[in-house]
C-alpha cells in the first residue's frame, strides 16, 4: 500500500534520476573460480596458490558451492610429499590449506581448457552435478583466478595444451552476452601474465597479473623439508594483505588499496592492472570493496516488527483458496471422468511396437552411408581381383 | 575410381614388356639423341610406353587429390553453421518482434443498475481510466458481464477482476479476499445519467482500479525499461522512491525456475534440541501457500539438524553487518545440491541473540525492536529461536511463527507483489512472470545471434536452429496471450527452449587458431606431399611442352 501512495504522486519530473538507480544494481551472489593449471610435483607452489585463495574466500564467507576448484594434481597424497595428507604454503608450515573441508570440483585430467570454458560459458552436459556449474547470473560477482605455466598471450593447461588470451576473451564474452556476471575480478600468476587480459573487451571486467610482458614470476620461498617451492610472489603479497589488512567481511578496503600494495621490490615482477572494461573507469574499479569479490557480503533486509495476524490471515486465505482450487478441480475431473468413461471405452487397442532405434534422427541417412561405404569396399575388392586375375 | 580405371589399363599391358623386349632397339626414336659428343654414358632413352604410364601416373596422383582429397578437407574442416534467422532473433531482442501489452480484461457486475445507465457508467469509467493510463504496455479493458451471474468467482482465465457494484450509503470499496472482486458501493444519487460527460463515480471507480494495479504496472514497466525495450514503451513517470523499492524487489526475488527446492534447516550451537516437528508444522503452516502457488512453481522440500553448529559471528548483539556473515558459510552445510532446482534456506536458529538495527531505518519507534529474522536477496531467511536450554523437540506450535515468516519471505522471495488480496497478487505474479519469461527468451535469441555475427569458428548445430524455432513460436504465442493464462506456459516453455538453444553443449567456442598455427599444422603435411605432386606436375607439363615443339619442328621439316 505504501507502494501504491508513493506511486500515485505526480511523478514526470523523476524520470531522469531514475536511469542512474536502474544501472547502479547491486550483487546479490559471489563465486570464485580458482584455478590451477600445472601438474606435476615440482609445481606444488602453484597448488599451494591456489589452495591459499580458496582458504582466504572461504573465511571471508563464499560457501564451497560457490567456489570452483580446479586442482590438476594432487599435492597432499604425492608419494614425495613428505608431510602427507597436507599442502601448506608456508614455510612455517602453520595452516593446512588441504585440511579436512575441503570441496574440489574439477580434479586432475578433468582440468582442461575445454572443461574451463564450458564451465565459463555453462555449456556442460545435463548430467553435470550443480555443483561442478557455475551457476551465476547478472547478480554475481566473479573472482577468477589463475595460476600456472604461461607466455605470451597463452596459458599452458597440464603440460598438454594451452588456453589462449583470445578464447578467455570470447569465454568472458559469452557470459556478459548472456548476463552470467555482474562484474569479474580476473586474477592472474603466472610468466607474462599481464599478456593473458590484454585481449579481453567485455564490460566490467577489472583485471590484474603478476608480470608484464616478457618478464617471469617468481616464486617466493621454499620449504627445505618439502623440497620445492611453496608459494609465488605475486600471491604471497596478495594473500599477505588479505590476511592483515582484510581480516572480516567488515572491512573496507578497496581493490585500489590492494593494487596499491603491489610494488616491484616486493614481487619482483611489473604487476599490472586493467581498468578500461569497467565501467566508470579505473576510479569505479579501485572504489570497489575487496569483500565484494573476495567475500560474500550482502544486505540484508531486517525484518521490522510485523503482527502475525497478517501473516496468520493470509494462510487461512491461502487454505481457503487452495479448497476452492482443489474442489473445482474434482469436479472438472469427476466431468472429464464421466465423459471419457462413456466415450473411449472400446477404442483402446494393443498394438505391438517395433524395436525402435534410441535416436531416430537420420536413421535412414545412416543407413545409406552404411550401404555405400559396404558397397563401396565389395567394388574396390571386385576389381582388384579382376585386375589380378591372368589373361 | 575412374580416375584409376585408365591408368590400370594403360598400365597392364606394359607390365611385362621391359623384360622380353631389348631397350633401345625396340624404340622408333624420332630423332636419336647426339650423345656422341658428351663423354658420360647416358640412360636409355625411354620407351613411349613408359612416358605415357608416368602421365597417367601422375594425372591420376592429381585426380584423386582434387576430385578425393580436396573434398574430404573441405568437409571435414568446415565448420557446420546452421542457418539461424538472425534478424528476426534481433528483433526479438529489441523487443521490435513483440509488444508486451497487457490487456487485462476487467467485468463489472451492475445487477442493480439498467442495461442503460450501466453502459454509460462504463464508457466514463473507461475515459476516466484511459486518461490516468500513461503507460500504453498496460491497458485495463472493462466490460459488461451479463447480470445473470450470481457470484462464482470465475477464473476462466479471460477477466483479470471482477468489480461488483452494490447499491449503498457511501462510495466505498473491498478488495474481496478470496476471489478476485472488487467491490464497490455507490449511494443511488451518484450513478451518471446518460447525457453527462463526468461522474464522480467513474472517477472513483477509475482510480481505485489504478490504485489496484499500481504495483503490477510500475513492475512490470520496471521490467521492461530495465530491458532493451524502445523507449517510447516506456513508462514516463517513476519516483526515485518507487525506482528504488522495484529494484529492491528484483534485487530479492529470485530468478523465475519452474520447481525451487526448500531446505529447512534446524540448527543449534549445542547438543539440543535434537529434533523437531518440521513436518507437521509445514503441512499446517506452509502448504496452503506453497498448494496456492502450485500452478506458477513447484516445491520439493528437504529438512535437516545440525548441532554444535557455530555461527560466523559469536555476538550477543548482532548489527546490521553482522548479519550477512551470520550464516557459517564454511562449516554449515547449506547447499544440498539434490536435483536441478535453486535452493532456497530456511533457518532456524536456536539462539537468543538481539538484533540491532540502525536507528534511522525506523524512525518512529525506539532504536531496539523485537526482530527475530532476517532475509537474504535471492537466498532465504534465518530466524532466531530463543528457547528453554532443556529443549529435546521443538514442536510444530513453537516452529508456527518462523514458519509463518519463512512463508511470507517465500512470497517476496519469488517475486509476489506486496499490495493486493492474495489472488490479485498471485495472478499478477503470473502475468509479471510471464512478462519476465518473455523478455529474458527474446534477450537470450539476441546473445545468440550476436554470438553467431561475432563468433565466426564457433560451430552452430542444427539442433541449436530447432530450439531457435521452437523459442520463436512459443514466444510469439505468449505474446499473443500475455495477459492470458496460456501466456505464462508458453514463455515458460520458450525460455527453456532458448537456454537449451544458447546453451548447447557442442557449441564450445574454442579454438582461436592464429595463423601461424595453422601454417604449422599444414606444413609438414602438405610439404612432403605437395612438393613431389607439383613438380611431377611442372616436369610433365615440361616435358609435353618440348615433345610439341620437336613435333612441330619435325612436321616443319617434312614440309620442305
Amino acid at each position: 500500500m505504501k507502494l501504491s501512495s508513493v506511486l500515485r504522486l505526480p511523478a514526470l519530473l523523476a524520470a531522469a534520476l531514475v536511469a542512474p538507480a536502474l544501472v547502479d544494481a547491486e550483487h546479490t551472489s559471489n563465486w570464485a573460480v580458482l584455478v590451477c593449471t600445472s601438474r606435476f610435483w615440482f609445481n606444488y607452489r602453484h597448488l599451494a596458490n591456489v589452495l591459499s585463495i580458496y582458504r582466504t574466500v572461504k573465511r571471508l564467507g563464499i560457501p564451497d558451492s560457490q567456489i570452483i576448484l580446479m586442482l590438476p594434481d594432487d599435492m597432499a597424497c604425492n608419494p614425495r610429499n613428505a608431510f602427507p595428507g597436507t599442502v601448506y604454503s608456508n614455510a612455517d608450515r602453520a595452516v593446512d590449506l588441504y585440511g579436512d573441508n575441503i570441496e574440489v570440483d574439477y580434479r586432475g585430467y578433468e582440468v582442461t581448457v575445454e572443461n574451463f570454458i564450458r564451465l565459463l560459458t555453462d555449456r556442460v552436459p545435463e548430467e553435470m552435478p550443480r555443483s561442478k556449474r557455475l551457476l551465476t547470473d547478472d547478480r554475481s560477482n566473479i573472482l577468477v583466478y589463475m595460476t600456472g605455466h604461461g607466455g605470451n598471450e597463452f596459458l599452458k593447461f597440464q603440460d598438454a595444451e594451452e588456453i589462449g588470451a583470445f578464447d578467455l576473451a570470447d569465454a568472458f564474452e559469452q557470459m556478459w552476452e548472456k548476463k552470467r556476471y555482474h562484474e569479474i575480478l580476473f586474477m592472474i600468476d603466472t610468466c607474462q601474465a599481464n599478456t593473458m587480459y590484454t585481449k579481453l573487451y567485455s564490460p566490467n571486467i577489472i583485471a590484474t597479473g603478476s608480470s608484464k610482458l616478457d618478464q617471469s614470476s617468481y616464486s617466493h620461498h621454499a620449504d627445505n623439508d618439502i623440497g620445492v617451492a611453496v608459494i609465488d610472489r605475486y600471491t604471497y603479497y596478495n594473500l599477505e594483505f588479505l590476511e592483515t589488512e582484510v581480516r572480516d567481511t567488515n572491512s573496507k578496503k578497496t581493490i585500489g588499496d590492494l593494487f596499491d600494495s603491489y610494488t616491484y621490490e616486493k614481487i619482483h615482477s611489473h604487476a599490472g592492472t586493467r581498468y578500461d572494461l569497467f565501467r566508470g573507469g579505473a576510479e569505479a574499479a579501485r572504489s570497489r570493496l575487496v569483500t565484494d569479490f573476495f567475500g560474500n557480503v550482502q544486505n540484508v533486509e531486517v525484518d521490522a516488527t510485523r503482527n502475525a495476524t497478517f501473516e496468520e490471515e493470509m494462510l487461512s486465505l491461502s487454505r481457503t483458496i487452495a479448497a476452492l482450487r482443489q474442489k473445482a478441480d474434482e469436479e472438472e475431473s469427476a466431468k472429464k471422468n464421466v465423459t471419457s468413461d462413456a466415450g473411449h471405452a472400446p477404442t483402446t487397442q494393443k498394438k505391438i511396437e517395433f524395436a525402435k532405434p534410441l535416436t531416430d534422427e537420420n536413421w535412414w541417412t545412416k543407413k545409406m552411408y552404411s550401404a555405400a561405404a559396404l558397397a563401396g569396399c565389395a567394388f574396390l575388392w571386385g576389381m582388384g581381383s579382376y585386375l589380378e586375375a591372368p589373361r | 575410381m575412374a580416375a584409376r580405371r585408365p591408368l590400370a589399363k594403360g598400365a597392364t599391358p606394359d607390365v611385362d614388356s621391359p623384360k622380353s623386349t631389348p631397350p633401345i632397339s625396340a624404340v622408333p626414336a624420332p630423332n636419336p639423341p647426339e650423345t656422341v659428343s658428351t663423354t658420360r654414358k647416358q640412360p636409355p632413352v625411354e620407351k613411349p610406353s613408359d612416358i605415357r604410364r608416368r602421365t597417367w601416373v601422375i594425372l591420376s596422383f592429381w585426380l584423386i587429390v582434387v576430385c578425393l582429397g580436396l573434398p574430404i578437407w573441405w568437409e571435414t574442416t568446415t565448420i557446420y553453421r546452421a542457418n539461424l534467422p538472425l534478424t528476426e532473433m534481433l528483433e526479438w531482442s529489441d523487443g521490435k518482434a513483440c509488444r508486451p501489452v497487457f490487456p487485462l480484461r476487467i467485468s463489472i457486475q451492475a445487477n442493480a443498475l439498467h442495461e442503460q445507465e450501466a453502459q454509460n457508467l462504463l464508457r466514463l469509467t473507461q475515459h476516466a481510466l484511459d486518461d490516468l493510463n500513461d503507460f500504453s504496455g498496460h491497458h485495463l479493458r472493462l466490460q459488461l458481464s451479463p447480470p445473470t451471474v450470481e457470484h462464482a468467482p470465475r477464473e476462466d482465465g479471460g477477466t483479470a477482476l471482477t468489480i461488483r457494484l452494490i447499491p449503498g450509503e457511501a462510495t466505498t470499496s473491498t478488495l474481496d479476499p478470496y476471489a478476485p472482486i472488487l467491490d464497490i458501493t455507490y449511494p443511488p444519487n451518484s450513478i451518471p445519467s446518460p447525457t453527462s460527460s463526468s461522474s464522480s463515480l467513474a472517477t472513483y471507480v477509475a482510480s481505485q482500479l489504478r490504485s489496484t494495479f499500481a504495483e503490477e504496472q510500475a513492475i512490470i514497466s520496471y521490467l521492461l525499461s530495465s530491458d532493451s525495450v524502445p523507449s517510447d514503451h516506456r513508462p514516463q513517470g517513476l519516483t526515485p522512491e518507487a525506482a528504488e523499492s522495484l529494484s529492491k524487489r528484483t534485487t530479492r526475488s529470485l530468478k523465475y525456475a519452474p520447481t525451487y527446492h526448500l531446505t529447512f534447516s534446524l540448527f543449534t550451537s549445542g547438543p539440543l534440541p535434537s529434533s523437531w516437528d518440521i513436518e507437521a508444522a509445514i503441512d499446517e503452516y506452509m502448504k496452503p501457500v506453497l498448494d496456492v502457488l502450485s500452478p506458477i512453481h513447484n516445491f520439493t522440500i528437504d529438512t535437516q539438524v545440525q548441532l554444535y553448529a557455530t555461527p560466523g559471528v559469536q555476538n550477543q548483539v548482532l548489527t546490521k553487518e553482522d548479519l550477512s556473515s551470520f550464516i557459517n558459510a564454511a562449516e554449515w552445510p547449506l547447499s544440498p545440491s539434490i536435483g536441478g532446482a535453486p535452493t532456497i534456506n530456511f533457518i532456524v536458529f536456536v539462539g537468543n541473540q538481539t538484533i540491532l538495527t540502525a536507528p534511522m531505518e525506523n524512525t518512529e519507534t525506539e532504536t531496539y525492536h523485537t526482530s527475530q529474522s532476517w532475509l537474504i536477496p535471492q537466498w532465504g531467511t534465518v530466524y532466531l529461536l530463543p528457547l528453554p536450554a532443556d529443549t529435546t523437540q521443538v514442536s510444530a506450535e513453537t516452529l508456527k511463527q518462523p514458519l509463518l515468516t519463512f512463508t511470507s519471505h517465500l512470497l517476496s522471495l519469488t517475486g509476489t507483489p506486496q499490495s493486493g488480496s492474495l489472488p490479485l497478487r498471485l495472478s499478477t505474479l503470473a502475468r509479471i512472470r510471464s512478462a519476465d519469461l518473455l523478455l529474458r527468451a527474446s534477450s537470450t535469441l539476441g546473445s545468440l545471434a550476436r554470438l553467431a555475427l561475432a563468433l565466426p569458428s564457433i560451430s552452430i548445430p542444427e539442433r541449436v536452429a530447432d530450439g531457435v524455432s521452437k523459442t520463436m513460436t512459443h514466444l510469439r504465442q505468449a505474446c499473443d496471450n500475455l495477459g492470458g493464462a496460456d501466456g505464462l506456459a508458453h514463455a515458460r516453455v520458450a525460455e527453456a527452449e532458448a537456454e537449451r538453444a544458447f546453451f548447447e553443449k557442442s557449441m564450445v567456442g574454442q579454438l582461436y587458431f592464429p595463423d601461424e598455427h595453422k601454417i604449422a599444422v599444414y606444413i609438414p603435411l602438405l610439404g612432403p606431399i605437395g612438393i613431389p605432386l607439383l613438380m611431377g606436375l611442372l616436369n610433365e607439363v615440361k616435358a609435353w611442352r618440348k615433345r610439341k615443339r620437336e613435333r612441330a619442328e619435325k612436321e616443319a621439316k617434312k614440309k620442305e
